[in-house]
């Protein structure tokens, strides 16, 4: 995975048995091979606006889809989350909110900030896995560029 | 002369009728004075030619002195009169043959008197000498016998003269006018006429040298009355009440000043007097006597009278002093008091009843007056006492006033007040006298008054005591009231200060049910994903063991992933703001129960829905309650064979009750109380899962409505749950 502009789907997850099981679910699901996992907001965001260490990477080559997660170190998910969606190149970018909050007010907050699905990261690793599976399918499908 | 006279005349007729009332009073005299009136008008006759006192005038009416004097004393006595006119002989003829009733100018004569009565004389014409002014040496009747003196012939003056022979020349003229004339050239020394004529005729003749002398001729005079015919008593006693009247009130004065003019003064002799003192006197003197005899009868009779009421009187005073006496005996008995008086030097003693009942003797056979058996009744001090005040009191007269005890004659010993003072007589004791008060009594009953005032006292000084003592357990409560209020607020501020922190906690607890969704579930999805990736990769290499320890590692994880949650739900229930509506309690309920039940639920279990009024409340709150208790119901049936559930409501006064009734695995009624609380279950794990959150939430939502929740149930015996909710 070393050629960062292929990235169709990033991962952002501080915890990186959280990020072990996301692969492993997509895995499973054959979504793995172009995946990249970030371990903090500003990560995630230097990545997307090839800043930072991702200076090299071309812009344009946009991932097809963001799980992202909302509690995160340095900048939070839904900080994140407000910059892809405010900016013009990226906000077209599905973003699939992963959490384990069930919190209301993240859900609104959310989804007013642009969101394009909701997962709550379920304690059963299967249903985890099939829930990674019909959002990612259905998303991938939907987004497949020309 | 003649004024005077009239004059007495005023005072003996006034007299003569002060008397009168006292005559008929006294009864004396009783027909008397008594003055008819029936008599009302009368007719009488007048001269026409005897001036001034009876002529016609001008205009042919009767005029002149006396007819004016008739008719004053006639209106006087309230008669009315008549007058006619005619000559002296006709007009006498008429009167005595009663063709008129009244004469007013008649001269009174002894031969007049057999025909008429008279009445007093209002009138007497006097004699009197005139004198040239000149003649200096006639001052009395006597100085003219050696005068010439000259009359008018055959007139009265000169019988007068000649009777009593006043002079020894006297001379006569046919008529006064002449000797007036002849007086007036001294031809004469003296006149002799009528006072009023002589004075008119002066007057008419111009003579100023001519004047009258004043003394008086008493031999010479005429009385002149009113005259009736003889026998009518009646008009004679009204026309000399007339005269007395005018005379009284002065109208003959001004009568007989407009005809004769002021008179001279005038000089009443020895004689006059004492003839006229004869007139009057001797009359007086029999009313008088008369008089005093009436009045000494009457006085004697008033003094017998008087006499006779005195001695009733006394009698009668007697009688009172008798009966006061009895109240005075009555009234010591009663008052326990007696009296004493002694006479100086010891010797003679007075007591009163009351004093021998006092000192228990009989007056009959204890003498008062023996000094020292009267001090024996008394001992030693109160003896010495006794007898210096009574010897200080005989000797100075100062009194005393003591409090005895005294040993009465009947064995009795009695404390007594004795007073005693002195009656001074010159500077000396003349008597000395007392009283003696029973007091044992009052004594006795001072003394229980001083007792009772002494216990009131005391109870008055407790009564004190106990009330300071309220007073200050009320200080004291009030001094507590005020520490409790100082309490209140500080408890209010410390409230304040717990809701602060409260508030503070409760976001806390936002942050930690935050923090517990993200952080507590993480490790949890790593043990349950990792132990899923080890029986996954090393499914060949575990054997059965190792793969049913895996299975327990996921179950927990599992179930504790159901508390983390149902803890969230809880405190969510606490934390979310109340959204009240309208709420259809029926499709609510049967929408809970088609969600929560599962197909072979519906399938087994009977439903019964009763009657569920509409509330006003937050809906989805609302529901989880109806999850929470269908869902129990429906899980707590189970394993029983009655497969059942009620749900229905009742009506109480201001909030409605929710039921849902099962017959399930129900539960022991002392544990009643725990049913509510958080995490605590009455069933094992392995009998009916649950993580003992669900009545909790139950109870926080009908709470956060201001409702109540409540349960019934026995073990096997299935069970009832209750909310109430307010009726808005």
């Amino acid at each position: 995975m070393e050629n960062l502009n292929e990235v169709e789907i990033l991962i952002v997850e501080d915890n990186v048995d959280d990020a072990e099981m996301a692969l492993r679910a997509l895995k499973q699901n054959k979504l793995a091979n172009k995946v990249k996992v970030v371990g903090d907001g500003e990560e995630a965001l230097n990545f997307i606006f090839a800043k930072g260490k991702y200076q090299a990477r071309r812009r344009e080559a946009k991932p097809r889809i963001i799980l992202l997660d909302l509690k995160l170190p340095k900048v939070d998910g839904l900080e994140v989350l407000r910059e892809i969606k405010s900016n013009e190149d990226t906000k077209v970018i599905p973003v699939i909110i992963l959490t384990s909050s069930r919190e209301e007010t993240d859900m609104i907050d959310s989804y007013r900030l642009g969101v394009n699905s909701y997962i709550v990261k379920p304690v059963d690793f299967e249903k985890f896995v099939e829930a990674i599976r019909e959002l990612g399918l259905y998303w991938l499908l939907l987004n497949q560029q020309p | 002369m003649s004024l005077a006279f009239i004059r007495n005349l005023k005072f003996i007729t006034v007299v003569c009728f002060l008397f009168i009332p006292v005559l008929v009073l006294s009864g004396q005299m009783e027909d008397a004075g008594v003055l008819p009136d029936t008599i009302t008008k009368i007719t009488i006759a007048s001269e026409p030619d005897y001036p001034p006192h009876c002529f016609v005038d001008k205009d042919g009416n009767a005029a002149g002195f006396a007819v004016e004097i008739f008719l004053a004393a006639a209106d006087a006595a309230g008669l009315e009169v008549e007058i006619k006119t005619g000559v002296w002989s006709k007009i006498k003829n008429d009167l005595a043959e009663g063709r008129i009733d009244a004469l007013p100018f008649v001269g009174r004569t002894p031969e007049r008197e057999q025909l008429f009565d008279f009445t007093f004389s209002y009138m007497s014409l006097h004699g009197a000498v005139f004198i040239h002014r000149r003649t200096k040496d006639i001052k009395s009747l006597d100085d003219l016998k050696d005068k010439e003196v000259v009359v008018m012939k055959g007139d009265n003056a000169e019988e007068f003269v000649r009777r009593y022979e006043v002079s020894e020349k006297i001379f006569t003229t046919n008529t006064y006018e002449e000797a007036f004339k002849r007086l007036a050239n001294r031809e004469y020394d003296a006149l002799i006429t009528q006072r009023v004529t002589g004075i008119t005729l002066v007057d008419e003749l111009g003579l100023r040298n001519i004047y009258p002398l004043e003394f008086y001729l008493p031999r010479f005079r005429q009385d002149f009355c009113f005259a009736v015919k003889e026998g009518n008593d009646q008009l004679l006693s009204r026309l000399n009440e007339g005269l007395s009247i005018i005379i009284a009130n002065d109208r003959y004065d001004e009568i007989r000043l407009k005809w004769f003019g002021p008179v001279e003064k005038e000089v009443v002799s020895v004689r006059d007097v004492i003839r006229i003192g004869m007139f009057i006197l001797l009359p007086l003197i029999f009313i008088s006597a008369v008089l005093l005899t009436v009045i000494l009868r009457r006085e004697i009779r008033r003094r017998t009278a008087k006499l006779n009421k005195e001695i009733e009187e006394h009698k009668r005073t007697t009688e009172v002093l008798r009966r006061q006496n009895l109240f005075l005996i009555e009234m010591e008995k009663l008052s326990k008091t007696g009296s004493w008086e002694r006479l100086p030097g010891l010797h003679e003693s007075k007591w009163t009843s009351g004093t021998y009942e006092i000192y228990g003797v009989s007056p009959e056979s204890f003498d008062p007056s023996d000094y020292e058996k009267v001090m024996s009744f008394y001992e030693g001090k109160d003896r010495e006492i006794l007898d210096k005040a009574v010897k200080k009191l005989l000797q100075t007269g100062d009194p005393y006033s003591l409090e005895l005890k005294l040993n009465s004659d009947d064995g009795e010993q009695k404390w007594v007040a004795t007073r005693g003072m002195a009656e001074m007589r010159g500077g000396r004791v003349s008597r000395i006298f007392g009283n003696i008060i029973d007091i044992t009594e009052s004594k006795h009953i001072n003394r229980q008054l001083k007792e009772l005032t002494a216990a009131l006292e005391q109870k008055v000084s407790e009564r004190t005591a106990e009330l300071q003592e309220k007073i200050e357990k009320l200080d004291k409560s009030q001094k507590a009231m005020l520490y409790m209020v100082e309490d209140l607020n500080n408890v209010t501020s410390d409230l304040k200060k717990e809701r602060a922190k409260l508030e503070a906690s409760n976001r806390e607890l936002e942050a930690f049910s935050y923090s517990v969704s993200h952080d507590l579930r993480a490790p949890l999805r790593s043990i349950n994903g990792f132990s899923t990736f080890l029986l996954e990769d090393y499914y060949d290499k575990l054997d059965d063991e190792g793969k049913r320890l895996l299975s327990v590692i996921q179950k927990n994880a599992k179930k504790m992933d159901g508390l983390i949650n149902d803890m969230l739900r809880l405190s969510r229930v606490a934390r979310t703001d109340l959204h009240k509506a309208d709420v259809d309690m029926y499709s609510l309920v049967k929408g809970v129960y088609n969600e929560v039940a599962t197909d072979e639920e519906k399938e087994e279990f009977e439903l019964i829905i009763n009657d569920l009024p509409k509330a006003e409340c937050d809906p989805s709150l609302i529901k989880q309650v109806w999850q929470n208790l269908i869902g129990n119901a429906l899980k707590y049936s189970a394993k029983s064979d009655k497969k059942r559930i009620v749900i229905g409501s009742d009506k109480k006064n201001d909030e409605t009750e929710y039921y849902v009734k099962d017959h399930g695995a129900g539960f022991d009624p002392k544990y009643v109380d725990k049913l509510y609380g958080v995490f605590k279950r009455l069933h094992r794990e392995d009998e009916f899962e649950g993580t003992g959150v669900g009545l909790a939430i139950v109870q926080r939502v009908i709470l956060r409505h201001g409702g109540a929740v409540s349960a019934s149930g026995k073990i096997n015996g299935g069970a009832t749950f209750a909310f109430t909710l307010p009726v808005e």
